[in-house]
C-alpha cells in the first residue's frame, strides 16, 4: 500500500514538475500550427469541431477555458484555436 | 497517508507561489465571463417487454470564467429515467490555471478514469442511445468524485502526453444481499477513513492528434462502511483507453474508432451475509467490462443530406463475478446505430441492440445541444 503511494506520488511531483518548469518543447512542426489546424484536430478528438460563428468572442474564452480542462488542452493552443474562432466574428 | 498529503500541499503551495501569468485575454466592457450550454436527451425504446417515451433527461452546463486563471465548471442532470424527476450535481470543479501545462482543481469532477466516462459517453458523443455493458449503472469503473486533482499536457517534439492525478473520497461498498460486493462511484461524501488515488496517463503520438491511448489506475485500501467487517476491503480499478479519428479522403468520410477495457479487483478479505441474513460468504470479485466501436460519416461529400448521416457499429462485453448476487454468465452486446446530424452537437439516433439475457431493443435518441 505504501508502495503505491510512493510511486504514485513520485510519478505525481515528476510530472507536475516538468510541467511547471515550462521545460516542455514542442517540434517546430507542431509549434507552427494555426489556429485553424489545431481547431480541427483537437476538437475533432472527441467530437464535432462546432464552426466559427457559433459563439461570441467572449463565449468563445469561458468554452476555451473549459475544453483545456476537459480535453487536456494547453493555453498555447487554445489561444491559438479560441482566435481562429474568434476571427469570423470580427 | 499524512505525509501523501502533506507533500501534496507543499506541492501546491510551491506551485502556487512559482505560477506564471499567461496571456491576459480581456473580456467585452459588461460582459459577464459566464455562459450555459449542455444538452437535452429524449428516448423511445420497444421491445417484447415495453415500448415506452422515457428517459428525458435535461442536463445544463453552467461555466463561469472568473479571470484567465480561475474557472469554475458545473453541471446539473435532471434525469426522469426511473419514473420520477431525479436531480443530481453531476459536478462542480473549480480550477486554477498554474501555466500552460498545469492545471489544478478541487470539487466534486468527472475523474479521467478512461475516456468514455466523461467524454465520450456525453450524449452528443456516444453515436449510440444506450451504454457500452458494464459502464452504465451495475457496471464497474470511478464515475463521479469529490476531491482534489492536477491535469495537463506536456508536449515533447511531435507527442503530447496527457496527465491527470488525483486524490479522491473513493467508491463505497455495498454490502446488502442485493448489491454485495458491487459499489456506489458516484458518493457525495467519504465512508471511512481511507481515500482514494488514481489518475490517467495519456499519449497522443501522433502531431496530428488523431490517436489517443490512454492508461487509467485508481487505488483505495477501505472500501466499506466505517465500523463494518469490510472497512479494510480494497479495491484497484485498471482501464486502457482508445480513440481513433482520420479523415478518409478517397471515400470523402471520417472514420472513428473507440474502445475501452475496464478490470477491477476488490480485495478477498471481503464478507457478506446471504438473504437469510446470518450465513456469511464470499466470491471471487474481479470483473471486466470492454467496449470497441466504429463509425463512418461522409462528412466530406457535397449533399447536404448524406453527408450528415453516420454509421455506427459498437460490441460491449461484461464479465461479472460468477457468484455474486448481481453476477452470473458474461454479457456480450452488439449495437448498431444510424445517426442523422442536425448540427455540431444535435442528432437524432435510430439504434437496435442485441443483448445476451435481454429483449432485443429497438431505440430512437434525440439530442440537442444547446
Amino acid at each position: 500500500m505504501k508502495k503505491i503511494f510512493v510511486t504514485i506520488t513520485f510519478i505525481g511531483i515528476f510530472i507536475i514538475s516538468g510541467a511547471v518548469m515550462s521545460g516542455c518543447f514542442e517540434s517546430s512542426k507542431v509549434a507552427a500550427k494555426s489556429g485553424a489546424q489545431l481547431w480541427g484536430e483537437n476538437c475533432n478528438r472527441c467530437h464535432n469541431a462546432p464552426g466559427p460563428g457559433e459563439f461570441n468572442n467572449d463565449n468563445w474564452d469561458i468554452i476555451g477555458t473549459h475544453m483545456q480542462v476537459r480535453a487536456n488542452l494547453t493555453k498555447t493552443d487554445v489561444d491559438k484555436i479560441t482566435e481562429f474562432l474568434k476571427s469570423a466574428n470580427n | 497517508m499524512r505525509k501523501l498529503l502533506s507533500i501534496v500541499l507543499l506541492l501546491l503551495f510551491y506551485l502556487f507561489s512559482q505560477a506564471q501569468d499567461s496571456i491576459i485575454t480581456k473580456a467585452s466592457p459588461g460582459s459577464n465571463k459566464f455562459i450555459v450550454y449542455g444538452n437535452a436527451e429524449m428516448s423511445y425504446i420497444s421491445n417484447s417487454d415495453s415500448k415506452n417515451f422515457g428517459e428525458v433527461n435535461f442536463k445544463p452546463i453552467f461555466l463561469w470564467r472568473i479571470s484567465p486563471k480561475l474557472f469554475v465548471e458545473a453541471e446539473v442532470e435532471i434525469e426522469t429515467g426511473e419514473g420520477s424527476v431525479n436531480l443530481g450535481l453531476e459536478y462542480a470543479n473549480m480550477c486554477y490555471a498554474v501555466n500552460s501545462y498545469l492545471i489544478l482543481h478541487a470539487g466534486r469532477f468527472l475523474p479521467k478514469f478512461g475516456a468514455y466516462r466523461g467524454r465520450l459517453a456525453e450524449g452528443f458523443m456516444n453515436r449510440f442511445a444506450s451504454k457500452p455493458t458494464g459502464f452504465g449503472d451495475g457496471g464497474i469503473g470511478a464515475s463521479v468524485e469529490t476531491g482534489v486533482g492536477a491535469l495537463g499536457v506536456l508536449p515533447f517534439g511531435n507527442l503530447k502526453v496527457l496527465y491527470d492525478l488525483y486524490i479522491v473520497n473513493g467508491p463505497h461498498l455495498y454490502e446488502d444481499t442485493l448489491n454485495a460486493g458491487q459499489f456506489d462511484y458516484e458518493a457525495y461524501i467519504s465512508n471511512n477513513k481511507t481515500l482514494a488515488v488514481g489518475g490517467r496517463l495519456a499519449i497522443l503520438p501522433f502531431d496530428k492528434s488523431n490517436l489517443e491511448l490512454g492508461y487509467s489506475y485508481q487505488h483505495k485500501s477501505g472500501t466499506g462502511d466505517l465500523g463494518s467487517p469490510n472497512q479494510n476491503v480494497s479495491l484497484d480499478m485498471q482501464a486502457v483507453d482508445l480513440n481513433y479519428f482520420e479523415s478518409l479522403k478517397t471515400i470523402k468520410s471520417i472514420l472513428r474508432i473507440t474502445g475501452e477495457l475496464r478490470h477491477q479487483k476488490v480485495g478477498t478479505n471481503a464478507i457478506y451475509l446471504k438473504p437469510d441474513g446470518e450465513t456469511p460468504y464470499s466470491f471471487a470479485n474481479s470483473p471486466t467490462a470492454w467496449y470497441m466501436s466504429a463509425s463512418i460519416r461522409p462528412a466530406l461529400l457535397d449533399n447536404k443530406f448524406f453527408r450528415n448521416l453516420e454509421f455506427a457499429y459498437r460490441y460491449s462485453s461484461y464479465k461479472r463475478p460468477v457468484d455474486a448476487p448481481w453476477g452470473g454468465s458474461d454479457l456480450t452486446s452488439n449495437e448498431f446505430a444510424v445517426d442523422y446530424w442536425l448540427h455540431w452537437n444535435s442528432l437524432v439516433k435510430i439504434a437496435y441492440q442485441s443483448k445476451n439475457e435481454e429483449p432485443k431493443t429497438f431505440y430512437v435518441s434525440f439530442v440537442f445541444g444547446f
